[in-house]
């Protein structure tokens, strides 16, 4: 039986022990992100709610895009994690229909993601993010598998 | 097109099975009202002229929303130094506006926390996505520099009962309508309509109505999943839908509906609402989410 850890909003979690998942539930406009390193055996989950950070020094950075996706990669690279061999998988990021895109945040974490990872040249491996439905992610930290779950239906990434 | 109710309505719920619009109304109207004291309060939010002495003495009225109101006010979370002894102490100390939305959560917490199964809601989701649409109606607001009706709040947490009706009481499945929504394009209470013959919105104003509630709170349920379809503009009900809009886009409370909701963007340009409002109202939902989470655990 594999230990739950829940990423809440604005959360972040890493974990190498190989008999750990982690969760984070309900992504609505929240960009959840999880990276795994398979030759460290280390992986995270971060449930960011919004893209960008009002200023550089907030209370949560996990709860920002922009300040919380870097923090969590450092915290990885302080673990052994090396940038290089981090692999990286996207969700969430919805959105209500016929919203507006300056009110459509979910849009735009993922933009802020893209945006950040393009200057870092990192890329994505996987994502799942778009459309009207609530996403369950799940990362178990021992083999890196992904497992998204949405409205009674489950599926890998 | 298909035919209301039957495919959806599960074996939960009432002996005889609600099978369309009319049954439908018919098992709401059927259940019982909330606590007495609290459909008191309710009501009396919404007349002007509401004072703190009449408001004391109507939570006085009540010994256990008395103890619930207490034990709230000596939190740890208000980090009051001297115990608060009475309902006048505590609204004098705390303010009438933040204790009226503990005493009104309170009343609801009870029948509002079980799990909403018909639309995928655990337990505890519901009251949560309740909380949060009265909340972040109350946030918009502030952060838009505007004056919130004083039922602005209660209206937010009722929004969403027809939901809880539906799901729980009545064993509607919200399956079926979210297949005919995503297979149809539609939205989820356009489904809704489709398959059982009203949507949730609908069925919560009725039975709020048939408990005496006031007429703007009624309006607001009535309304609130798409303002832009209402016969007159209303602030409250513009602020109740923004509280939806940021319920859901950070994911509180989401059951198998999803997001799968209309924004109307009138209700944020006649609000003066921006998207650094949003941005911003996002961040102290989920902050104070949390802390009237903390305090409801303790009633």
């Amino acid at each position: 039986m594999k230990n739950r850890i829940t990423v809440s909003i604005s959360d972040m979690k890493i974990s190498s022990d190989p008999g750990d998942m982690l969760i984070t539930h309900s992504l609505g406009s929240c960009l959840g992100l999880a990276a795994w390193d398979p030759q460290a055996g280390i992986g995270a989950l971060i449930h960011c709610l919004l893209p960008k950070s009002p200023h550089p020094d907030v209370a949560n950075p996990f709860m920002y895009v922009n300040v919380g996706v870097p923090l969590m990669i450092r915290r990885m690279a302080a673990l052994g994690c090396s940038k290089g061999s981090l692999i990286f998988r996207a969700a969430g990021c919805g959105s209500m229909l016929n919203i507006l895109n300056q009110f459509d945040t979910g849009a735009q974490n993922m933009a802020m993601l893209e945006a950040l990872f393009a200057k870092n040249g990192v890329s994505l491996a996987a994502v799942d993010v778009g459309g009207s439905i609530p996403r369950t992610m799940t990362l178990h930290v021992d083999t890196g598998a992904l497992i998204i779950t949405s409205q009674g239906k489950e599926w890998e990434i | 097109m298909t035919r209301p109710g039957n495919s959806v309505v599960g074996s939960r719920g009432k002996a005889r099975r609600p099978t369309g619009r009319e049954d439908l109304i018919a098992g709401a109207l059927a259940l019982p009202q909330m606590p007495a004291p609290v459909m008191r309060i309710m009501s009396y939010l919404s007349n002007p002229d509401s004072d703190m002495n009449t408001l004391a003495s109507l939570i006085e009225y009540d010994p256990g929303l008395t103890a619930n109101v207490l034990r709230m006010a000596n939190s740890s979370l208000f980090g009051l130094l001297d115990p608060v002894t009475t309902t006048r102490d505590a609204l004098f100390k705390l303010g009438t506006r933040r204790v009226m939305q503990l005493v009104i959560a309170s009343g609801v917490a009870p029948s509002a926390a079980g799990e909403v199964k018909g639309y995928g809601l655990a337990e505890g989701e519901f009251l949560r996505f309740s909380i949060s649409i009265g909340l972040g109606a109350e946030l918009a607001a502030q952060l838009a520099g505007i004056a919130a009706p004083a039922h602005t709040f209660t209206a937010g947490l009722l929004c969403p009962i027809g939901k809880m009706v539906l799901g729980r009481f009545l064993g509607v499945d919200a399956g079926p309508i979210l297949d005919l929504a995503v297979t149809e394009d539609l939205s989820f209470e356009q489904a809704e309509r489709r398959i059982l013959g009203i949507d949730h919105a609908e069925l919560g104003a009725l039975l709020l109505a048939s408990w005496g509630l006031p007429e703007p709170i009624v309006t607001c349920v009535r309304w609130h999943l798409n303002p832009c379809l209402a016969p007159k503009p209303d602030t409250a009900r513009d602020l109740a839908h923004v509280g939806l809009a940021l319920t859901t886009m950070a994911g509180i409370g989401l059951g198998v509906d999803g997001m799968r909701y209309q924004a109307c963007q009138d209700s944020f340009d006649r609000l003066g609402v921006t998207p650094e409002h949003v941005n911003e109202a996002l961040e102290k939902l989920v902050d104070n989410l949390t802390e009237i989470e903390e305090i409801l655990s303790q009633v």
